[in-house]
């Protein structure tokens, strides 16, 4: 097991060279002027063909493909990832300030990610094809094929503008002015809700919950409901087993046959598919956030995707990508703990 | 020698009722087993030998339903009891021994795990006693090394050692009877003879009766006291397993020992039985087997035979019982 780690965690590198060399192919379909563009902000500049070729040569905008992709590797290994206009500030410090609030919104939906798909996965499952299961389905069945950001508008017109309950963004004004500015709050995880616990500030507490609470449940929509599906299926085909048979002729009871036999097995697929969607939750994060205008990296990456602020969008990538390849290792080491029959080699 | 009724199966009648109609799986069955005694249950796929094992065991999957007769067990009927009282009685009282160990245990519990379950539910042992007693019966079924083996998953361990794992299982608390569907089939030849031996053995030890579900008369041979043949949900012979072999009175029957290799005739082709078993859905009119049956008159596309006596011990469900035995006796039961 530990070897096996350490071959997935030396393969890193390999994985992440693939990664990197993909976004600066992206990135090398711009030429010159257009990378400038991104560093200036005088347009009078970009107007000057001489002006903007000095520059183009002062920051290697004009390198060939192979030296270009080395230069800019070089910079990435020291975590300097270009400067993002969106923020006005370095793309790895953009990310570095606004990454906590991602995570505090997917960490959170994981919870009715978890529960809700599963749980309801296998009530629909042991109720099969009865009034329970076909509800149950209904509702899965308008969250996958909802798209996010209808769903999304939706939430925040009834909660917000209706009912005025769920407002967007991360945090009240008044809020605001304790936990950035003021002098007493410590930001030890930069976690607000985690904060504002550590701190005992319990009225921070409870509003950040409020402004998370609408995000989360567009968030988590969408997997949950996929979850529930893939949970339902493979609940019902491990129902059908011969062991499930087996269990109940020794005399075990509903209950134990259900939440202990057959559940440990039909949960090993859904965990793996499960640990996957946490991870691409990060990703799914852009429309949610911009709905709600919750300052994570998401929003930021819409907002400078808009401004062809590539550096910005190139970072965001990165930083996806480095998520997606570590998070799969972390569930592949998973499925080895939860499925005896996988020895990792 | 009169001998303590066991089990006593009457008119057990078991439908799937499907979406292209109603299934009769079992359609009508009678035996009864016996304090110590081995009955075998024969017969092809599909007549209906383990739905009425799981009918027995209450134990059928949606849409299969026992729509009559009666299962009494000990002079009570198992179809009256309530699932509670149901479940003291699985596992306790009659256990099973399932055709593929590999699919029968579950594949992320322990063989401990899975074998001390039942001990804790029955005799309601903790842990530590479950583990002891279960490392004791897996010594008794022969697996070596059982210390360790209790500590390992069903993948680890060989088919044989797998269906070792099972009837150490089915036998931890001692049941009264075991009903095994299939339990060699599965299995090489060399490893059914000894799961065999080990069986008759444990049998033997706890004095336990035997439901022995087969389409392999081989098994029945070596095993069986009794035994029943089953044709289209029904019980078409049913009579001691001298007679069964020496003196068959039902075609079927008839047809299947004719369809088995002998080393002391010398057979130019084994004799097939023609055509296939009925679709269930539409089976023939009047006796079951008569599309496939060479002693077949209008009488058997008419009429459906009852199961009758022939003489005492044996009853056979065929019309023409007497032109069955006179072939018997001049000796074509053995040749083409």
């Amino acid at each position: 097991m530990v070897a096996y780690i350490i071959r997935r965690l030396l393969l890193l590198p390999v994985i992440l060279f693939g990664v990197t060399f993909l976004i600066y192919c992206m990135f090398s379909l711009l030429s010159p002027e257009e990378r400038l563009a991104t560093y200036v902000n005088n347009p009078n500049i970009l107007k000057s063909t001489q002006a903007s070729q000095r520059l183009i040569k002062k920051f290697h905008l004009d390198d060939p493909f192979p030296l270009g992709y080395i230069r800019w590797a070089d910079k990435i290994i020291r975590f300097n990832l270009g400067w993002s206009k969106a923020a006005n500030q370095p793309v790895w410090d953009a990310i570095c300030q606004r990454f906590p609030a991602t995570l505090e919104l997917v960490m959170y939906s994981i919870i009715p990610v978890i529960l809700v798909g599963i749980w309801l996965g296998v009530i629909s499952a042991v109720h099969h094809n009865d009034i329970v299961d076909q509800s149950i389905r209904v509702i899965a069945i308008v969250g996958w094929s909802l798209p996010t950001f209808i769903f999304g508008l939706f939430v925040l017109f009834v909660f917000y503008g209706i009912l005025g309950w769920l407002p967007p963004g991360r945090l009240s004004t008044w809020a605001q002015d304790i936990v950035y500015t003021g002098t007493k709050f410590h930001n030890y995880t930069h976690l607000v809700t985690i904060d504002a616990l550590l701190n005992g500030n319990i009225p921070i507490f409870l509003d950040a919950l409020r402004h998370l609470v609408a995000p989360i449940i567009t968030l988590s929509y969408i997997s949950w409901a996929f979850l529930l599906r893939i949970t339902r299926s493979s609940m019902l085909d491990t129902l059908r087993k011969d062991y499930i048979r087996t269990a109940r002729s020794k005399g075990v009871d509903e209950h134990t046959v259900v939440h202990k036999h057959a559940e440990k097995n039909a949960l090993i697929p859904v965990v793996t598919i499960a640990g996957m969607m946490i991870v691409g939750m990060l990703g799914g994060v852009v429309i949610t956030e911009t709905v709600f205008t919750y300052p994570g990296v998401g929003f930021w990456a819409a907002t400078a995707a808009q401004q062809l602020d590539y550096g910005s969008v190139l970072g965001f990538a990165l930083l996806f990508a480095s998520i997606m390849v570590i998070g799969n290792l972390i569930v592949d080491v998973s499925y080895a703990l939860i499925d005896p029959r996988v020895r990792l080699e | 020698m009169a001998k303590e009724k066991l089990l006593e199966v009457k008119d057990l009648k078991t439908y799937f009722f499907t979406e292209d109609g109603v299934v009769k799986a079992v359609d009508g069955v009678d035996f009864e087993v016996y304090k110590g005694e081995t009955l075998g249950l024969v017969g092809e796929s599909g007549c209906g030998k383990s739905v009425t094992a799981f009918s027995i065991m209450r134990l059928l999957d949606y849409p299969g339903k026992t729509v009559g007769g009666k299962v009494i067990f000990k002079g009570e009927d198992l179809l009256k009891k309530s699932e509670e009282e149901m479940r003291k009685i699985r596992g306790k009282e009659i256990a099973m021994i399932f055709q593929e160990p590999m699919t029968a245990l579950n594949p992320v519990f322990t063989i401990g795990y899975q074998i001390s379950e039942a001990l804790k539910i029955h005799l309601h042992m903790n842990d530590k006693e479950a583990m002891e007693k279960s490392v004791e019966l897996l010594k008794k079924v022969g697996i070596p090394i059982p210390e360790q083996r209790v500590h390992e998953y069903p993948h680890q361990l060989s088919g044989g050692m797998r269906q070792r794992a099972m009837i150490a299982m089915a036998m931890s608390c001692n049941p009264t009877l075991l009903i095994a569907d299939e339990p060699t089939t599965a299995l090489d030849v060399t490893i059914q003879a000894q799961i065999l031996e080990l069986m008759k053995s444990l049998l033997q030890e706890f004095n336990a009766s035997l439901i022995m579900i087969t389409h392999d008369l081989g098994v029945i041979a070596e095993i069986a006291d009794r035994v029943a043949v089953m044709y289209a949900g029904k019980v078409v012979e049913y009579t001691d397993i001298r007679t069964i072999f020496h003196n068959p009175l039902h075609p079927y029957t008839f047809g299947l020992l004719t369809s088995i290799p002998r080393l002391d005739v010398e057979l130019r082709r084994l004799n097939a039985i023609p055509g296939f078993v009925p679709d269930p859905l539409h089976f023939p009119k009047g006796c079951k087997f008569n599309p496939r049956c060479r002693f077949a008159t209008d009488r058997c596309r008419e009429e459906e035979p009852p199961l009758v006596k022939v003489e005492e011990g044996h009853l056979v469900r065929c019309w023409h019982v007497d032109r069955v035995k006179e072939e018997v006796k001049k000796g074509l039961l053995v040749g083409v």
